[in-house]
């Protein structure tokens, strides 16, 4: 500001001291003068390149440039327009009445838009005579005449306005000014949303190793679980092992699934394909599987995996899959339960060895009635009839368990 | 919930709040081995809060809670706030290592997995609280 305040004074005085009679007095004055503001402009611009070269943020980069603009160019207003899509975002504004701060227009439906897009800078004389003016939004203001320039004109991201009270031609050398100060904002944005995105980075990575933390450690507490309710029901160390071991390359298995699946919402059919994959899965035609696409949070899917498992290895050691004939059916879908909309999972086996209810509740037993339905806040029952066992899982869909919009062919 | 499992009639009732059901499963063995009754066990912020409201005239019949931190998304904090209320002793077991736990710093937190020694230590306390 100062700089400019000195040149301005400096060129009143030459013309104060200028004599009528006297042209050769008043052209030195004015090649002064001249001089004087190329040299002032030359060090507003390269204070503002400074000032951008230090800024951090988007917000930052439309501070210096709403108030270097206005010096660089002396017009009674500027403002710094990002573009949002296709969508003009008056960023921030410096002027001598209000403008459009905080608002946003087409980008068909607006100046700022229409230097954007055809990547040039626009000059107006006549806000009133230019129809790529939206006139009705410029008569609440003291706009008569402007320049829009594009920020990096050969994909443009923002604009820089300048904007005049008094109609008037704005000159080359304010066109160039404004112009110079548009490829100096360029690098400055390009360079504000990469430290964003560095930050983001660093602030996801501490996230992740968090969550890592957390994960890694409540999967230890669900293994020391298994460790130690397995070793209750076994009856021998070579019994314990077995069971243990399936138990951990289940989990395991189901979380490869959530690695495929990077952790994210997982289908309640790749669950259940997952739990039988060792024992032949879905194409041993024993199995029919049907039901349509459920969406299940990471830490449902590990719960329902190890629920289907244990079915699955009681089918193969005394159930069903024992015999050649037998039949198992998994067959889920949404219904009403009590006027809640529900999943509801049934696994039923036949034409297996006869079933009887088994003398003492093991950890399997456990697991299945109250694992996944105790997470889920439903409930589960096994039914132990000679013809075969079955397994009925209702739960509320939540946020944990929802129908799936990508609706899936069922088999 | 889960129904009260066979203990002494003068057995500390025990309410656990933890939304993984096998380290719920194990707490709850682990807790019966320690002579407690387990008089609840949610894997829910909102249906511990349902009990303690409707678990007969305050002080609930309890002597003490497990509760984890970060129940399906949701802080425990509101229980533990009720429990404190109440005068019922509770411990924190949590996968986190640092735990933001504003105005709780001085309950005890049993870090995942479960050192058995330690639970059994917090339900000595809670039975020396009663």
């Amino acid at each position: 500001m100062l700089h400019l305040a000195a040149t301005l004074a400096g060129a009143r005085v030459a013309w104060g001291h200028a004599h009528a009679g006297q042209p050769r007095v008043l052209n030195v004055a004015n090649a002064e003068r001249s001089e004087q503001a190329d040299h002032a402009a030359l060090i507003t611009l390269v204070e503002t390149i400074e000032a951008l070269s230090a800024t951090r943020t988007v917000e930052d980069v439309a501070a210096v440039v709403r108030s270097a603009a206005r010096r660089m160019s002396g017009a009674d207003g500027v403002c710094f327009v990002l573009r949002d899509g296709d969508q003009c975002w008056y960023l921030d504004e410096d002027a001598i009445g209000p403008m459009w701060k905080g608002q946003r227009f087409p980008m068909t439906a607006c100046i700022s838009g229409w230097a954007m897009l055809h990547g040039q800078t626009v000059v107006i004389p006549d806000i009133y005579a230019d129809d790529r003016i939206p006139h009705d939004a410029y008569r609440p203001t003291f706009v008569k005449s402007l320049v829009m320039t594009p920020v990096r004109p050969q994909d443009p991201i923002a604009a820089i306005g300048a904007y005049w009270a008094v109609g008037q031609t704005p000159s080359p050398d304010t066109v160039i000014r404004l112009e110079a100060m548009a490829r100096a904002t360029a690098a400055a944005i390009e360079n504000a949303r990469l430290y964003a995105s560095l930050n983001e980075a660093l602030e996801r990575r501490t996230f992740l190793l968090r969550e890592l933390d957390h994960r890694v450690k409540n999967t230890l507490a669900s293994v020391q679980s298994i460790a130690r309710q397995t070793l209750r029901a076994a009856p021998s160390p070579a019994d314990f092992t077995d069971s243990f071991e399936s138990r951990l390359m289940g989990l395991s298995r189901a979380h490869e699934l959530l690695t495929r699946q990077a952790w994210g919402r997982t289908d309640l059919r790749d669950v259940l394909e997952t739990a039988l994959q060792p024992f032949g899965g879905l194409a041993d035609p024993r199995f029919t599987a049907r039901g349509p696409a459920i969406a299940l949070t990471p830490e449902t899917a590990v719960a329902l995996h190890m629920t289907l498992h244990e079915l699955m290895v009681n089918a193969a050691k005394h159930g069903a899959l024992t015999a050649a004939s037998g039949q198992v059916t998994v067959v889920w879908r949404i219904e009403d339960v009590d006027g809640v909309p529900s999943l509801a999972l049934d696994w039923v086996e036949r034409g297996g060895p006869p079933v009887f209810v088994p003398k003492r509740q093991g950890f399997g037993t456990k697991l299945l009635e109250r694992g996944v339905a105790r997470d889920l806040g439903g409930e589960a029952k096994l039914t132990y009839q000679p013809k075969g066992l079955s397994y009925a899982l209702r739960a509320p869909l939540s946020n944990r368990i929802a129908a799936s919009a990508t609706s899936r062919v069922p088999a | 919930m889960t129904q009260a499992q066979t203990a002494p009639q003068n057995a500390p009732r025990i309410m656990i709040v933890e939304d993984e059901a096998l380290v719920a499963l194990m707490v709850e063995d682990l807790l019966t081995d320690f002579g407690c009754q387990i008089s609840g066990s949610f894997g829910a912020v909102d249906e511990a809060l349902d009990y303690l409201e409707n678990a007969g005239a305050p002080p609930p019949a309890l002597d003490g809670a497990v509760l984890d931190v970060n129940v399906g998304g949701t802080m425990v904090f509101p229980v533990a706030e009720r429990l404190r209320d109440a005068g019922i002793p509770f411990v924190f077991a949590t996968g986190y290592g640092a735990l933001p736990r504003k105005g709780f710093e001085d309950v005890v937190v049993l870090n995942k997995p479960i050192d058995p020694i330690l639970l059994e230590d917090a339900v000595k306390r809670f039975r020396r609280a009663a």
